[in-house]
């Protein structure tokens, strides 16, 4: 059981990092950028062939996703989701959707003409690799590292959010936009770079998902649906409570596993999801 | 300072603003007086940028400004106390300051400021780190110009001040203005419903009604004149 429990974790940090860029976006601006997943998508690729091309450890290809995929996403605002800022939080959110539905398509088929739809895992010479906790509690080193990172990306967030001038500006557009932008703030350059910035934890997250899984065209929208699930258990904005959420969808999928086999594990957050949205309308 | 020439503002397809021409001297106190929906505040936000003039000029130290966007503005001096406060109300008395300074230049000397600021407002020193959606309403009402006077302000644009106060705390905000024009030799544009005390504040003021001016002149004659008496403070022959 506490093997269990620890593939929850390592599950659940994975769920975290894939969730957390959706969530802040949707926070802060009211997008629901339903185009995330295809970034994460990319995110994966772009580690995968630098592993297969180059011999880059996907861990140190971080680096390269990150800038890779904030000038994608600096691309995808200013070219599509900065025309639906002037409408009303509603509309904003419904058109969103739309747009990354649309955008989905596009970049995933995309992907299948540039990539073939064939199924690619980055496999490093590690990836087999423990190391022994306690007598029978196992934690793979991928997995260690996925849980790290994730830690690594509370952190980081935690004090641009908190301690830098952008991370306010941020925090203040989000409270009141009209506001905001009386200080001084250029609102439109800030929602551009934070656009950009949860493109790259869009990226971050397809880095781990090829790792720790495979990459292939159409995998974003498998995770996005669990980066929404998260959305919705987390509630907006906050990024522990983002990570909490993950980690309480990993460990209960893990469980549910362990007892039913793993043909019920999506089931187990779809439960979760209608259970919280039946709890929260009351 | 500020200086509004023939300025038409719509806001969607209605016309708020006909052709209004205002000045605002540079070190003095001008109020901007009317009725609920006159278009006190539709004038307000042409001169900060968050709505747009659709005809005529506007003027900061002779330059034009109308069609700057709101940054910029804010960055060559105005700054705004808006209607309804609008705090950041998650975030600290602090950080609301901070971000008052967002400006790169107001930024280098935030400190300075913020000493400075917290000598007028001393009560707001003792609740720096304390949310700003926490604090009473005229503690709030303080932070909101507190915040305004971090960029380091030429013209202070105040909207409303006495939004929510009472009579009492409005005074006490009304004199910490006085202060400020004096001791900053900050020049001020106010927009005001309560008549009597914003004349008995400033220097000049001007009268909108349904868009377009319709009187002005110094405060101590528009207080004595019949047509204020009349309109504004009930007290005229009738």
């Amino acid at each position: 059981m506490p093997q269990v429990i620890i593939y929850g974790i390592i599950t659940g940090a994975f769920y975290g990092l894939t969730s957390i860029g959706l969530s802040l976006v949707f926070g802060v601006m009211k997008h629901l950028n339903i185009a995330h997943g295809s970034l994460l998508m990319i995110g994966g690729f772009v580690a995968y062939w630098a592993f297969d091309r180059f011999h880059v450890d996907p861990f140190v290809s971080i680096p390269l996703v990150i800038g890779v995929l904030f000038v994608l996403g600096a691309a995808l605002y200013k070219g599509v989701f900065c025309r639906l800022d002037a409408l009303p939080e509603g509309h904003k959110i419904n058109n969103s959707m739309l747009v990354g539905f649309g955008l989905t398509w596009i970049i995933d088929n995309l992907a299948i003409l540039f990539w073939t739809s064939d199924v690619r895992a980055i496999t490093p010479a590690y990836m087999g690799s423990v190391v022994e906790l306690m007598p029978g509690m196992r934690v793979p080193l991928v997995g260690a590292g996925t849980v790290g990172l994730a830690l690594l990306v509370i952190f980081s967030l935690h004090l641009i959010l908190t301690k830098t001038y952008f991370g306010k500006a941020v925090r203040a557009t989000a409270q009141d936009r009209d506001a905001g932008n009386l200080m001084g703030i250029n609102v439109e350059r800030t929602y551009l770079t934070f656009f950009a910035l949860s493109a790259s934890l869009a990226g971050i997250a397809g880095v781990v998902a090829a790792v720790n899984y495979s990459v292939h065209p159409t995998v974003g929208f498998e995770w996005l649906l669990k980066a929404i699930v998260i959305l919705v258990l987390a509630g907006v904005g906050k990024i522990g409570r983002v990570f909490a959420a993950g980690l309480a969808l990993g460990i209960a999928e893990a469980i549910s596993v362990y007892f039913t086999g793993p043909a019920y594990r999506e089931v187990v957050g779809l439960v979760l999801f209608i259970l919280v949205l039946l709890y929260r309308s009351k | 300072m500020l200086d509004l020439s023939r300025v038409d503002v719509h806001r969607g397809d209605i016309q708020v603003l006909w052709s209004v021409s205002l000045a605002a001297q540079e070190g003095k106190i001008t109020a901007l007086l009317g009725s609920n929906g006159a278009g006190k505040t539709t004038l307000l936000n042409a001169v900060t940028g968050l709505l747009r003039a659709s005809r005529g000029s506007i003027l900061l130290k002779g330059r034009p400004i109308e069609s700057r966007p709101v940054h910029k503005i804010v960055e060559m001096g105005v700054s705004m106390v808006p209607e309804g406060r609008r705090l950041f109300p998650e975030m600290t008395v602090h950080e609301n300051l901070e971000l008052g300074a967002f400006a790169r230049k107001a930024r280098r000397r935030r400190q300075e400021t913020m000493d400075l600021i917290f000598g007028t407002f001393p009560v707001l020193q003792g609740r720096r780190s304390q949310m700003a959606g926490t604090l009473s309403g005229g503690e709030q009402q303080m932070l909101t110009i507190a915040r305004a006077l971090m960029s380091r302000p030429k013209l202070l644009l105040l909207d409303e001040l006495s939004w929510g106060l009472s009579p009492v705390a409005t005074q006490a905000i009304f004199k910490t203005i006085k202060e400020i024009n004096g001791t900053m030799g900050l020049t001020i544009l106010m927009v005001e419903q309560n008549v009597s005390m914003t004349l008995e504040t400033a220097d000049y003021g001007y009268i909108l009604e349904n868009g377009r001016i319709v009187g002005e002149g110094r405060a101590g004659a528009l207080l004595e004149s019949e047509q204020v008496k009349n309109a504004y403070l009930g007290i005229g022959d009738l």
